[in-house]
């Protein structure tokens, strides 16, 4: 039961980098560096979501430009960290035939589903997404 | 436990389990000790309509996901608008069958 489990997260944690990379290199390929518009939020309500403007985000950071980064939204920083650690994280349990990742999902988790880690996080997020409304990202 | 006892919990709640679980949870329950009863009387089940809804009007920033309980992956919705709406599509639809699983590992750690 573990072990099937453990295998379907990390296929998931697998397919969803992979669209991240693929979605990052085909904005990067692309002429228009224009991320706007996958946002379907963003177009149904016409305010931005929380993280609307990730992706321009990561590719300042790529850019090496990471005040302009910050501006555009720091959860870009959080996404390209996960999209660079996952992967090699699930590689080296692979390889190693081990679940250490998996055990690091469920504990971290359960941390934040405390309530002291939980409503701060929450309070974050929401102050984020009032910024990014107010910067009309 | 009383057959009837636990026919009684069946009705009451079997629309919080999927349907060929039903039978098993039945039996379990049957053979279970009087003493974990009242636990299992007490629990508190997600309805799957309440997370279809919210799936369909707040699934984007994940919350659905939150509420039943899988935070890994509300995380994961919310820090990509929902998975560019894709896996927020494909949520709605899978989003009823999540609850029931987790309902069913609720009861599951009442039990044991």
């Amino acid at each position: 039961m573990l072990r099937n489990r453990k295998n379907v997260h990390y296929l998931f944690v697998m397919i969803a980098c992979t669209a991240g990379y693929v979605w990052l290199f085909f904005q990067l390929w692309s002429e228009e560096s224009s991320a706007v518009g996958v946002c379907m939020f963003k177009h149904a309500t016409g305010i931005p979501c929380p993280s609307c403007g990730a992706t321009r985000s990561v590719l300042s950071i790529l850019d090496g430009k990471v005040l302009e980064a910050l501006y555009w939204n720091p959860i870009g920083f959080i996404v390209m960290s996960i999209m660079i650690a996952c992967p090699l994280w699930i590689c080296f349990d692979w390889i190693t035939h081990r679940e250490t990742f998996y055990k690091f999902y469920i504990a971290a988790e359960k941390r934040l589903r405390q309530k002291k880690v939980a409503i701060p996080l929450v309070l974050l997020i929401v102050s984020n997404w009032i910024w990014n409304i107010y910067k009309d990202v | 436990m009383e057959a009837q006892k636990v026919d009684m919990f069946m009705m009451a709640n079997a629309k919080f389990f999927e349907s060929h679980h039903l039978n098993s949870i039945r039996d379990r329950l049957i053979a279970l000790d009087d003493a974990k009863w009242g636990q299992v009387q007490t629990l508190q089940f997600k309805d799957p309509t309440t997370s279809l809804i919210v799936s369909i009007i707040a699934g984007t920033l994940g919350i659905d996901r939150f509420m039943i309980g899988d935070t890994g992956l509300g995380i994961g919705k919310l820090l990509t608008c929902g998975g560019f709406y894709v896996w927020a599509i494909v949520d709605w639809f899978l989003i009823q069958g999540a609850t029931r699983e987790k309902n069913l590992e609720k009861l599951q750690t009442a039990i044991y």
